[in-house]
């Protein structure tokens, strides 16, 4: 077993957006070598159950960048502990554990990216495809006073989303949020878009 | 409508998790002609009103006992079978939220006693590599009784 004089990495932290998850560490650095990373985690299960077992990450055991996506590693909302250590050769650093356990419900959800679209007098509207994870919220109405406002659930991957019949010169304003079900969160509404229907308004 | 104690999580992930080691962790089960989870004699038979303190009992079975007494060496294996304990363990805490709806009669605990009867016949890596391979069983029976809306959450 290598003696282990490697330094272990520091600074360990997760970023989390949109369900997407990325551990990074500062690198350590030897000259003219190339060091290698393994990651390691823990569920909260194995905490409690079986805190001997360690799971090497699917992508980064080993790895040569200082970072990992563990976004295939975290599979349910509980608390996951994670660890690093540094190897060169035979040579292992100790591992490096991440302070606070990380789980997927602290992940930041952004407003989803959307595109608005008029095919003939179908409203139509494309959303950020964001993983398997996300459902859509769409809001839409028609902008005149007391219009109602519309709700329409978006199931991930079905894109375009036809939203309503429109009619001419009428104007309609469009939102949007995400919604994740596994951790029971959803993100800020989009800023609304509007768009003005081409032709005449229509005789009252 | 009766507010009822259900799991209301995408068991989609779980299930797929379970596909990936149904072939290698059957395989393994070589007392082919005994069943631990007995669903004629236990699952099938459950009433509505016992489906949440069966959910509850069978979770903890697995969490406390199979997913414990398995050992794997096989690092795609034991990832997954980590998916599935850590997935058991959020619905555990899902259904703790709701657990003054969750009341246990006696079908209930009977159908719980035969399982664990069943896994002690057997010696324990033999019981519990035949309880993983029987998974799918106890899923399809949560995706089935766990419908509608949840009072959890």
């Amino acid at each position: 077993d290598g003696v282990a004089v490697l330094p272990a990495p520091q600074n360990l932290s997760v970023q989390s957006t949109n369900m997407k998850h990325v551990l990074t560490w500062s690198p350590v650095t030897v000259p003219e070598e190339i060091v290698h990373y393994s990651v390691e985690y823990q569920g909260e299960y194995e905490s409690l159950y079986t805190s001997h077992i360690w799971i090497p990450s699917i992508w980064c055991s080993p790895t040569q960048r200082p970072e990992c996506d563990i976004t295939e590693d975290i599979t349910a909302t509980v608390s996951y502990s994670l660890r690093v250590r540094a190897t060169l050769g035979s040579l292992t650093s100790t591992w490096s554990t991440l302070k606070h356990r990380f789980n997927q419900n602290s992940t930041i959800l952004t407003p989803p990216g959307m595109e608005i679209t008029m095919d003939g007098f179908h409203l139509l509207i494309k959303l950020e495809d964001l993983g398997p994870h996300f459902e859509f919220f769409v809001s839409y109405w028609r902008r005149e006073p007391g219009a109602k406002e519309h709700i329409k659930v978006v199931r991930p991957g079905v894109l375009p989303v036809y939203l309503e019949t429109v009619e001419p010169g009428a104007a309609y304003c469009v939102k949007a949020r995400t919604f994740v079900k596994a951790i029971g969160r959803h993100s800020a509404f989009s800023p609304t878009e509007c768009v003005k229907v081409q032709g005449e308004a229509l005789p009252l | 409508g009766l507010r009822r104690c259900l799991i209301s999580m995408n068991l989609h992930r779980v299930e797929e998790s379970f596909r990936g080691i149904k072939t290698a962790i059957q395989a393994k089960d070589t007392f082919q002609n005994v069943t631990i989870l007995s669903p004629s004699e236990t699952l099938h038979g459950i009433k509505p009103l016992d489906v949440c303190c069966v959910t509850k009992n069978l979770l903890a079975f697995y969490v406390d006992r199979v997913f414990k007494d398995h050992q794997e060496l096989n690092p795609q294996i034991m990832r997954k079978i980590s998916s599935l304990a850590n997935s058991f363990l959020y619905m555990q805490k899902t259904l703790q939220q709701c657990q003054n709806l969750c009341h246990c009669r006696q079908e209930a605990t009977n159908a719980t006693r035969i399982i664990h009867d069943n896994y002690d016949q057997l010696e324990v890596r033999s019981a519990a590599v035949k309880s993983l391979g029987e998974l799918d069983v106890f899923l399809a029976w949560i995706d089935k009784h766990h419908r509608g809306t949840s009072a959890a959450s």
